[in-house]
């Protein structure tokens, strides 16, 4: 194996399962377009692989060209974005409901990992894209607003609204589980 | 139902009138609640909404439950997932791209 192989080995191809992990995020669940990201994504990595420093952050770096890879992507094939419609039950917040009983939000910690990442994967584009590059990545407003090209504005509300969602359909499951009493 | 027990963006006083400590209301407070969480306030508005929320009964437990969840969301959300069939395959088009870099050389 040459040397260059086996730097990229050890280095790089030791996060396939945490870029997998991201790729099915992005994807909303579509398992083949996440695997065909993720081989995109660690091709050009390798290709690249003489300027990358050895001993930086690797991980962070791959997650970058997993990123920009599916934003070039989804810019290709998205037309005219239809706006997702607000849904008044769907966004309602549901802290309401839960600050006599779990102000805490203990509910959320008994929801197996499955059915949040489930929800996730099930938002609108719109929403879920924003969704995992704050909640999941940690980017801030203005850098998701310039990586997907739209006012931090339409970021703001993007992701209020894709927060609530998912809180709603969390509190669901939790109600159907009999992890928290509904209303 | 006293003042304290509404819920957050209903009966709160409009115009964000003050509720409890500094000079910032509810209604304001509740409003901005995942700019603040998300660190997007600028810093001296973040601090009014810091001190509100110290301050209020009512924001306080709200704002830290809109914490709990974002933390939720966060550490539950990106799991690594595993595909062998995707290892291998790609171990295969590494060798490629190796095969070509040597031909290249020649
Ligand atoms: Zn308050």
């Amino acid at each position: 194996m040459s040397e260059k192989r086996e730097g990229f080995e050890a280095e790089a191809l030791i996060h396939l399962d945490g870029l997998y992990g991201l790729a099915l995020r992005f994807t909303g669940g579509d398992d083949a377009a996440a695997q065909d990201l993720v081989q995109d994504t660690m091709l050009k990595a390798y290709r690249a692989w003489d300027n990358f420093q050895s001993g930086t952050n690797c991980r962070a770096w791959l997650t970058t060209i997993l990123r920009n890879t599916f934003i070039n992507d989804l810019r290709r094939r998205q037309k005219r974005p239809v706006p997702v419609e607000f849904d008044e039950v769907a966004e309602r917040p549901i802290y309401p409901q839960l600050r006599e009983t779990d102000p805490e939000g203990r509910f959320f910690e008994r929801i197996v990992d499955e059915e949040v990442i489930r929800a996730i994967e099930e938002l609108p584009e719109d929403f879920r894209v924003p969704v995992v590059l704050a909640d999941l990545e940690g980017l801030g407003y203005q850098e998701i607003s310039e990586i997907l090209e739209i006012p931090v504005g339409t970021v703001k509300s993007r992701l209020f609204r894709a927060r609530r969602r998912l809180q709603q359909r969390l509190y669901s499951y939790a109600v159907e589980m009999g992890y928290i009493r509904g209303e | 139902m006293t003042h304290d027990e509404r819920p957050p963006g209903q009966g709160v006083d409009r115009g964000g009138g003050s509720v409890a400590g500094g000079d910032l209301g509810c209604e304001d407070a509740m409003k901005n609640v995942f700019d603040y969480l998300d660190g997007e306030l600028p810093p001296d508005y973040s601090e009014k909404v810091r001190r509100h929320i110290e301050m209020c009964k009512r924001c306080y437990p709200y704002f830290n439950f809109e914490q709990a969840f974002l933390d939720y969301l966060h550490d539950r959300g990106v799991k690594p997932a595993r595909s062998d069939e995707l290892e291998e395959r790609l171990r295969t088009l590494l060798g490629e791209v190796d095969t070509e870099d040597a031909e290249g050389c020649d």
